[in-house]
């Protein structure tokens, strides 16, 4: 792969925007597609719900890998932070919120004062163990935030303060908002999701908005290139702390969402295994680019689905994205967005000899030939992210 | 509670029960460090080496051999072949990448999931336990409080393992070629040294030494597929506070925790599991190259 070939691809995309498939007309499919979601059977609206929680988790997470190349092992401890936020102020404060505004309307005000509660513990524990965190590199800021997310786990489940119920988690229930004859059960499983939706919506566009925005340009700066972006005079460590707290805001208002979803906020979520989780999305997905976590987060979701399909096979889901997960950073570095631009430019491109560098072969060739870069030099590497930086 | 009330509480059996903990989580994290010493790799199949190490001795000891030592060598070698099959179809690979250090990390992380999905496929998710060897399958009862005999001999190949390790790194020519390629790799390469088999080699010798872990301690625990997560969090908090690389740290480390294990609860009843990771967040902090030595012995 060359600085070219990345330079077309990005040039196809402009074009086929040129041609009519305007920012806003996809905009305006996402948006129908979301709608007709809500009209499927409930199992299946449970599922897309799931997968958009799961895709906000691992966005948030890779606002930290992807784009400062600091890989978290703790990040389930913001997701559980959002969890229990709002798990806390529906089981403590119900009641004193519906004294105040009301019985009728009090499931919605507490689930959104649970949802504020929820982002705002979040960030008061990403201050603190960001500004720590973010001193340490590489595989050290991985086993800080992964003993980070087990401090967490373990207080959880011992429960000092007695707040967080120990091991059996404390239940969410979300209640029925009642107005007059009008009544709105808020855990329904397409109420939940027009929430989910939107909520998940609105959070995707402002990361995308930060990214794109001066903060996220100085990210990628300090991502190519830490010493050259201290260079220009800027603070390093301060964005990379900033950055963390932004992460863990996403993480945690998918934290919120899971916690409704689930009807539970449970230890489990602190334990570095639901880190983990975020990690198989996004390297699935294609860390390099920012879609990847979402596309990540729905084949993670619904390969488990299709796999829980055949009983012979579903008690061994994980063996499979074990597989693919060496499989995609060995071979694949790019993920399945990396594939599916290739595919494209495969399908639609002017055959210009650009994608898996020089025609021929199949995603495969491709593959091995973006590893190569990869492997070989900084600049294979640097037009990785050049490409994500583009297509964001 | 006074001073003096708190000391009845500590029975020689826990500080035995802790020193058998520790010598458990030295014979992995002693594995871990060695790798990272070596090859730079954190590994985190490590636990899932550990859990397979048991699970094998398990199975000669139940179905092949009724002879638990020739089942702790099967156990600790067929995981050692694991190990280096894995640094040679996957992890070599990933050496000369620009981020290769998390990439190692997540490549490792697939391996758990697949260990931990292949161990569950081939033993099921129920948990098994074996006696100790008949020879020390007795009870010791030293100042009032009991134990059994076969922790002191998990205590004593510990201590041997970390003696045996100790001359093989420093009076061995393997030994030195060891040395040296993990200080300067480009110059052993240069020298003649083959670095890539050398590699493969300690990855072996690292996967038999956590294989070796799970298999002693097979007759200590309960082994189920969850073993594997819980240990290798153990051993990343012993070689973060012995230092990453570190073959006396991660002794020291390991016996540290194990201490803390069987002591903690009698001390600090809530909060007590917390201490482990409390202190491995402030060793990365204020000394991330660990407590005891540098990189390196």
């Amino acid at each position: 792969m060359s600085a070219t070939d990345t330079g077309g691809r990005v040039s196809r995309f402009g074009s086929a925007v040129a041609e009519g498939w305007t920012r806003e007309r996809f905009g305006l499919l996402g948006a129908v597609a979301l709608v007709l979601i809500a009209l499927a059977p409930p199992f299946q609206v449970y599922l897309f719900t799931d997968f958009l929680v799961v895709a906000l988790f691992a966005l948030g997470f890779n606002l930290l890998y992807g784009y400062t190349g600091l890989l978290s092992f703790g990040h389930g401890l913001f997701y559980a932070g959002g969890a229990y936020g709002i798990a806390i102020v529906l089981r403590d404060l119900g009641p004193v919120i519906a004294d105040i505004v009301g019985a009728g309307i009090s499931p919605l005000v507490t689930f959104v004062l649970g949802g504020v509660v929820g982002l705002v513990l979040v960030v008061l524990v990403a201050v603190p163990v960001g500004w720590l965190s973010v001193r340490l590199e590489e595989i050290y800021f991985a086993l800080i935030t992964l003993a980070f997310g087990m401090l967490g786990y373990s207080l959880i489940i011992q429960d000092p303060a007695g707040l967080t119920n120990g091991t059996d988690g404390v239940i969410v229930l979300l209640g029925t908002v009642d107005l007059g004859g009008f009544s709105l059960r808020i855990g329904g499983r397409r109420i939940y999701y027009a929430i989910s939706a939107v909520t998940v919506v609105a959070a995707t566009y402002g990361v995308w908005r930060v990214v794109n925005s001066p903060f996220g340009t100085v990210c990628k700066a300090i991502r190519e290139s830490p010493d050259r972006a201290a260079a220009l005079g800027i603070d390093v460590g301060h964005h990379r702390w900033m950055t963390f707290i932004v992460s863990a805001a996403v993480v945690g208002i998918a934290g919120v969402l899971r916690a409704g979803l689930a009807s539970v906020a449970s230890p489990g979520l602190t334990h570095w295994s639901t880190s983990a989780i975020a990690v198989i999305a996004t390297v699935i997905g294609g860390a390099t680019y920012f879609y990847g976590p979402i596309v990540g987060a729905f084949i993670f979701l619904y390969i488990r689905w299709a796999i829980s399909r055949f009983p012979a096979l579903e008690a061994y889901w994980e063996l499979f994205f074990g597989a693919l997960l060496i499989a995609v950073v060995l071979f694949f570095k790019q993920g399945a967005v990396g594939g599916l631009l290739l595919l494209r430019d495969r399908l639609f491109g002017d055959g210009d000899g650009d994608g898996g560098g020089g025609g021929g072969g199949g995603a495969l060739n491709g593959g091995q030939a973006s590893t190569a870069a990869d492997d070989g030099a900084e600049s294979g590497d640097d037009n990785a992210r050049a490409d994500r930086g583009d297509n964001s | 509670m006074s001073l003096t009330s708190l000391v009845p509480l500590i029975g020689i059996a826990d500080v035995v029960i802790g020193l058998s903990l520790g010598s458990r989580l030295f014979l992995i994290a002693v594995g871990l460090s060695l790798i990272f010493g070596v090859l730079g790799v954190l590994n985190f199949a490590h636990g899932g080496f550990y859990m397979l190490g048991a699970y094998v001795t398990l199975a000669v000891v139940s179905n092949v051999v009724d002879n638990f030592w020739i089942a702790v060598v099967v156990g600790a070698l067929a995981v050692g072949v694991v190990g280096a099959a894995i640094e040679f179809s996957a992890i070599r690979r990933l050496y000369n990448r620009v981020d290769s250090d998390l990439d190692q990390l997540i490549v490792t992380f697939g391996f758990v999931l697949v260990i931990h999905e292949a161990v569950r496929f081939i033993w099921g998710s129920g948990s098994y336990s074996i006696d100790p060897p008949d020879v020390f399958n007795f009870s010791v009862t030293l100042g009032g409080s009991t134990f059994n005999a076969y922790r002191l001999v998990v205590i004593g190949l510990a201590v041997g393992v970390l003696v045996a390790l100790w001359l093989f790194i420093t009076r061995t020519y393997f030994g030195s070629l060891v040395r040296g390629t993990s200080s300067d790799r480009e110059m052993a390469a240069m020298l003649g040294v083959d670095v890539p088999r050398l590699y493969t080699g300690v990855f072996f010798l690292g996967s038999v030494l956590a294989g070796l872990g799970g298999a002693l301690s097979a007759p200590l625990q309960a082994t189920s597929p969850a073993l594997g997560d819980q240990v290798i969090i153990d051993a990343f908090i012993v070689v973060v506070i012995g230092g990453l690389g570190s073959m006396s740290g991660a002794f020291v480390g390991a016996m540290l925790i194990g201490m803390m294990q069987s002591l903690g609860p009698q001390f600090i009843s809530a909060g007590s599991i917390a201490i482990p990771f409390l202190a491995m967040v402030i060793v990365l902090l204020i000394r991330p190259e660990g407590l005891f030595g540098g990189i390196g012995e």
